[in-house]
């Protein structure tokens, strides 16, 4: 599958998941690559991409981290929007 | 250079005594730095409130990285702006804790800077730990660090920043190279360190003996205990010196955990198979007996501080293993462990944990450690052996054919 379209799987994928379950890297890749029926290594390597452009973040609370869409407040500390 | 002076007298008490104070050292910094004053002036107001104010969390890291930065808020921002942001940062410290004096200038100097000035050197995971900065620092402080070769640690789900003892460096104890061990994991496993995929911590510590100067088996998920399986060489003639000025027999032989030690006041004798390399005698008569023959390690796995169940303590997976270059089976066997964990584990379960609730023979087998005596957790309890109904019809079987024979098969 073209990366960009898993992209657009993963962001959609977390979406969905925003303020309903905090996602671990795992559960993305795991969700994604059963759903679309990609390869692991290629939807880690598109999640990994876009947490490394800020399209997505990591978190952490309550002892445990996860992945999700960045605030608009995060985009603009990391320069990435004005 | 610092505004407002803070009325302290209920941290004042703590600098009183014939210890070292980490107030009188935070005061210092206080007259260089508005956050470490205004960290004095917090600090005195929750003793004085008796409440902490921290809010701890959130989504503070740098872009790329999920670890090695802990958000940390101060609920009375407004009171104390210095502390609004108090973020620490962790620099992973270099296997053993060795530094060159000009490395501290450097690492001190970037976090005057950008920091509070205040440092913890060694946090409990190891780390460098730079105590409170604010989040629009933090991508500076990275690209700073990182440019003169440090990098973040590990923090939340990840793998922490592997740790260890001096090691061959300055000990000679050591039955492996904790340091080389240790640097090999950390670029081996860069992945799990900067990027949390796990259900939770994972901690993995080096001793180079069982010393464990470390505490490793106490605290590590993955505890590497240096070991040997050649007898204690004895050195009578020594023994001999000691014994004018210690009383051998209350002091090593019956301090020995398996009671293996004899000493009738002329000859020490060890009974070698019985010895569980504890240390303890070694440590006591350095010049009297030294480990012999093959050196390697002990795997522990499981040890924890209480959180979702009470404490553990790390248990034995496997007895001995050489450490060597490039340590491509326990890097092997650590990834399968990880995969084991990352199937059966919720949120906030630690590795121990999920030992405990699924059971060891499932974690062996799906690791591929076959069971073994030295596994046992403790004395007379046998928690992961058990028996299928083929292994209990042929042990009748052979109990049959001893009674009628009258010749036992051992």
């Amino acid at each position: 599958m073209d990366i960009n379209v898993l992209k657009d799987k993963i962001y959609a994928f977390s979406e969905a998941a925003k303020g309903k379950k905090k996602l671990k890297e795992k559960d993305i890749i795991k969700g994604i690559s059963e759903a679309e029926s990609a390869d692991p290594a290629e939807v880690k390597k598109a999640l990994r991409e876009m947490i490394d452009v800020g399209k997505l973040m990591y978190s952490y609370g309550g002892g445990a981290s996860s992945v999700e869409i960045p605030s608009e407040e995060y985009l603009r500390e990391k320069g990435l929007i004005k | 250079m610092a505004g407002k002076k803070y009325n302290t007298p209920l941290i004042d008490e703590l600098e009183k005594g014939p210890w070292p104070s980490f107030v009188t050292e935070m005061k210092k910094a206080a007259k260089n730095n508005e956050m470490a004053n205004d960290a004095v002036g917090h600090l005195e107001k929750c003793y004085s409130t008796r409440v902490g104010y921290w809010k701890h969390g959130g989504i503070v890291g740098v872009l790329g990285y999920g670890g090695g930065v802990i958000g940390r808020y101060s609920e009375i921002g407004n009171e104390f702006p210095g502390v609004a942001h108090f973020h620490t940062v962790r620099i992973n410290q270099p296997s053993g804790f060795f530094y060159t004096s000009k490395a501290l200038r450097e690492i001190c100097d970037i976090w005057d800077k950008y920091g509070s000035g205040l440092t913890n050197v060694h946090g409990s995971t190891g780390d460098l730990v730079l105590l409170g900065t604010k989040t629009d620092a933090l991508e500076p402080i990275f690209a700073e660090y990182s440019s003169r070769g440090w990098d973040l640690g590990g923090s939340g789900s990840a793998l922490r920043t592997p740790s260890c003892c001096v090691g061959p460096a300055r000990c000679e104890w050591s039955n492996y190279d904790t340091l080389d061990l240790t640097y090999a994991l950390t670029q081996e496993f860069q992945d799990e360190l900067h990027r949390p995929t796990f259900s939770y911590k994972f901690k993995i510590k080096s001793s180079g003996c069982a010393c464990d100067c470390v505490a490793a088996l106490a605290r590590a998920d993955l505890s590497i205990i240096g070991t040997w399986k050649g007898d204690i060489k004895i050195d009578q003639s020594e023994v001999k010196n000691y014994a004018k000025t210690m009383d051998i027999n209350a002091e090593i032989i019956n301090m020995c955990p398996t009671g293996c030690m004899s000493y009738d006041g002329k000859e020490l004798k060890i009974n070698n198979a019985e010895c569980n390399r504890c240390m303890h005698c070694i440590t006591r008569m350095t010049k009297a007996l030294k480990p012999s023959g093959e050196r390697g390690a002990t795997l522990c796995m499981g040890s924890k501080a209480p959180i979702v169940v009470g404490s553990l303590l790390s248990w034995v997976i496997v007895p001995f293993v050489k450490l060597e270059p490039p340590y491509t089976e326990l890097k092997a066997l650590i990834r399968k462990i990880w995969d084991w964990w990352d199937e059966n584990g919720k949120p906030r379960e630690r590795i121990g944990e999920v030992i405990e609730i699924k059971g060891m023979r499932s974690f062996l087998e799906a690791i591929g450690v076959p069971p073994q005596p030295q596994q046992i957790k403790e004395p007379r309890k046998d928690p992961f052996m058990f028996y299928t109904d083929d292994d209990i019809a042929a042990y009748k079987a052979k109990e049959a054919e001893e009674k009628k024979t009258k010749k036992y098969k051992f």
